[in-house]
């Protein structure tokens, strides 16, 4: 139903306006610019996982060196250290799977109540969490690291999930989404038909709710699969790594002195392997991402 | 890039160090393991744990170590030993000060330089092995291996690798300079330096600004004694020495004639000195040979080793740069069986050779320095040159009382901020280096040690 509904608002901000043949070449230039600066480190990274150690020290970056050892390189990404890559790669699709999904169920479910239900200390609770959105995820790790430390959860896969599954902007955006995208009339309808609260929310809200519930666990899950910090201080066992901590610990293994391996082109395909997943999910999500985005700006 | 994440890192965990700290966790500096304090520990006792099922935790950064640990497993299946690669160096250390701040998680054995063992004794963090019979490996090692272990009797670690220092240097570009055979002391090194630059434009080596620990080899090398720690709470600084100062005007004279360069190491442009001949050599360590062939391939045969340049002609002394060593720590609840393990790694001769052989550590032990299959292997990446023979004749002649700060990462990040500064920007080095022991001092007083100058 929302894909229709998407489709329809889209003819109709296609028909040709009158803005539309304003035309700026700087404007053009401009994001031509910005395209390429967000594009070639990418560019870069594929060709140079098609190198190996020597071409990607004596070669020209943005062309492919005198051999193509991508399949090789291939290769030693999932077989050096037993494969671990791998079970990294498990890791982060877990991590951030159950945190994205966790994150926009209670997003959605925190959001809704806001925007929809007047109860006491919704205005003091609602600037709390405006608070939480000034602080950096980066900078809760540490008391973070202390109170799992306590509870004996450090080292343990919740360690990650956990503090992953709150997004103080996600309920922001999703109250600020339900407040324009549920009409009150509906839900007055749907509860005059009898419908419970809690149906209600699941069948109705729910339903209006997806382009924004799509957002916030595009957010989540971008947030979580780049995570560095966080498994870096929590997890001290390679079995449960995440693709950043480990390859930055393969990267490392350059520097080692004694017993040094030059991992870089294990490294870069490794990291190459890891942006695709996002890449993909991106295509897929975006006709909803885009529309999201655009929801917050309108209506405060 | 990596060098930036490293100190944000290192830099996290310090600051997880500090809040535990703060925090008031309760931290016990030694665990409640039954140490037989008086004796050594009897066979009988021995084998009574290495035949109880026992899980050890192993902390490690050498790659594929578990086939090592397989052998030992192999020996004594009643252990299983988790290994763990929680980071390399500064990373783990930071992870096993958290864990033993915290009181929870910290491995049993854990892989330590030999420069950063002081920093856990003075916490008392390592075991004592002498009372498991760790005093009788005294006779298997150089000298200056062991005094890197023990101390006042006790002995602290089971030495690993090591890194004796050499002169890798690129025999192609010296010829075509006219250079037949490497020099002998440093000031035909100087001598050389500028006939390479006349006739090729390359620079004869690259000392690298961000690589205090590759100074300190060649302070090692020529005599000084910039560090000491009593084991208590009186430490020796003497980083600005004469002996010291000769090495920093030497280079702080090369520098300024731009004769050799002073890029930081272990990165892109580095690697790709190497590749496009910027850099005709390399004052390095024994793992230094292994490391260039995964690196420069394309320059296979092209290289030639060394001894050091010596300071007087005649002389025959090294430095060393690196090595490790597996310590126990002293939370550990099972003693014996972590002793054990840390001692079959590191002696006996199926994992020995295995740790040369798989994971390219340059050995520690004498029976594997001297043994014929290591010395008579030749290398192709070095024009058939025995190379292990060359460096394994250096090892004995690194001079042996070397000693190190219980606070080495406060001292190398200083080291940057002063010398490493002052080689980038051409500088003055000795100055830089009494700026160098004006902080450490500093430093030292305010953790509350007493400062030997």
């Amino acid at each position: 139903m929302t894909e229709t509904l998407t489709r329809t608002e889209r003819k109709a901000t296609s028909v040709p306006q009158r803005r539309d043949s304003r035309r700026s070449n700087l404007l053009s230039i401009l994001l031509w610019l910005c395209a390429l600066y967000f594009v070639l480190p990418l560019v870069w990274l594929l060709i140079a996982s098609t190198k190996d150690n020597s071409d990607l020290f004596s070669t020209f970056g943005f062309w492919f060196g005198r051999g193509f050892s991508l399949w090789d390189n291939l290769v030693s990404v999932f077989t050096v250290r037993d494969g671990q890559f791998a079970r990294w790669g498990l890791n982060t699709i877990i991590y951030a799977g159950v945190s994205a999904i966790g994150a926009s169920l209670l997003a959605t479910m925190a959001g809704y109540a806001f925007a929809k239900y007047k109860f006491p200390g919704a205005t003091a609770m609602f600037s709390v969490i405006l608070g939480a959105i000034m602080i950096p995820l980066t900078a809760l790790a540490l008391p973070t690291y202390l109170i799992f430390n306590s509870i004996h959860l450090t080292n343990t896969m919740w360690a990650i999930i956990v503090p992953s599954l709150v997004s103080p902007f996600g309920v922001y955006l999703m109250r600020v989404y339900a407040a324009d995208s549920v009409p009150d009339s509906l839900l007055e309808a749907a509860r005059m038909d009898g419908a419970g609260e809690l149906r209600i929310f699941w069948q109705v809200g729910i339903r209006l709710l997806s382009p924004g519930i799509v957002t916030v666990f595009l957010f989540s899950l971008v947030a979580t699969w780049n995570n560095y910090f966080l498994p870096l201080i929590m997890l001290n066992s390679s079995d449960l790594y995440p693709l950043t901590v480990g390859l930055a610990q393969e990267q490392s293994a350059s520097a080692a002195g004694g017993g040094a391996q030059a991992l870089f082109s294990t490294v870069i395909t490794g990291s190459f392997i890891s942006v695709v997943p996002l890449v993909i999910a991106f295509l897929f999500l975006q006709r909803y991402w885009q529309s999201g985005l655009a929801t917050g700006s309108v209506k405060g | 890039m990596l060098k930036a994440t490293k100190r944000a890192t290192a830099l996290a965990a310090s600051v997880v160090v500090t809040a535990l700290t703060l925090a008031g966790c309760s931290s016990s500096d030694n665990g409640g393991s039954p140490v037989p304090s008086s004796s050594k520990a009897g066979q009988a006792e021995i084998d009574k744990a290495m035949n109880t099922p026992t899980t050890l935790t192993f902390w490690t950064w050498v790659s594929d170590i578990d086939d090592e640990v397989k052998l030992f497993e192999q020996k004594y299946p009643q252990i299983k030993v988790n290994v763990e690669n929680v980071g390399q160096g500064p990373d783990q250390y930071q992870k096993l000060r958290t864990a033993l701040k915290s009181g929870n998680g910290a491995p049993d054995l854990a892989q330590i330089e030999y420069q950063h063992i002081p920093s856990f004794t003075i916490t008392k963090s390592l075991l004592n092995l002498t009372p498991y019979g760790a005093g009788d490996l005294k006779s298997n090692y150089p000298e200056w291996i062991w005094n890197q272990v023990s101390q006042d009797g006790s002995v602290y670690a089971v030495p690993q690798d090591s890194g004796p220092m050499g002169h890798l240097y690129r025999s192609d570009i010296m010829k075509k300079a006219g250079i037949t055979s490497p020099p002998k002391t440093w000031d035909e090194y100087a001598a050389d330096a500028k006939i390479v630059k006349e006739k090729t434009g390359s620079y004869i080596g690259d000392i690298a600004s961000n690589e205090p620990v590759g100074m300190v080899g060649l302070l090692w090398q020529a005599g000084a004694q910039p560090f000491g720690f009593d084991g208590n709470k009186t430490v020796t600084i003497d980083v600005n020495s004469a002996e010291a100062k000769k090495v920093y005007s030497y280079w702080q004279n090369l520098i300024q004639q731009d004769l050799v360069s002073t890029d930081p190491d272990f990165n892109d442009q580095w690697y790709q000195g190497f590749s496009n001949d910027k850099y005709a050599g390399w004052v390095t360590a024994a793992w230094g040979p292994l490391f260039l062939q995964g690196t420069v391939k394309d320059t296979a045969g092209k290289w030639a080793a060394a001894p050091l340049p010596q300071w007087n002609a005649g002389d025959n002394v090294s430095g060393n740069w690196g090595g490790s060593t597996n310590a126990v720590l002293s939370t550990t609840k099972n003693p014996i069986a972590a002793y054990e393990l840390a001692k079959f790694i590191n002696t006996d001769p199926a994992s020995t050779k295995l740790l040369n052989t798989q994971q390219n550590l340059f050995p520690a032990m004498n029976s594997v320095l001297n043994e014929a299959s290591f010395t008579d292997a030749t290398s192709d990446f070095f024009g058939g040159q025995k190379i292990n023979e060359l460096f394994a004749q250096i090892s004995p002649t690194v001079n042996t009382k070397f000693q190190w700060l219980p606070f080495m990462d406060y001292a190398y990040s200083e080291f940057n901020n002063t010398v490493g500064n002052a080689m980038t920007n051409k500088g003055d080095l000795s100055a830089a280096a009494d700026q160098w022991q004006d902080k450490l001092v500093g430093y030292a007083k305010q953790q509350g040690f007493t400062a030997q100058q």
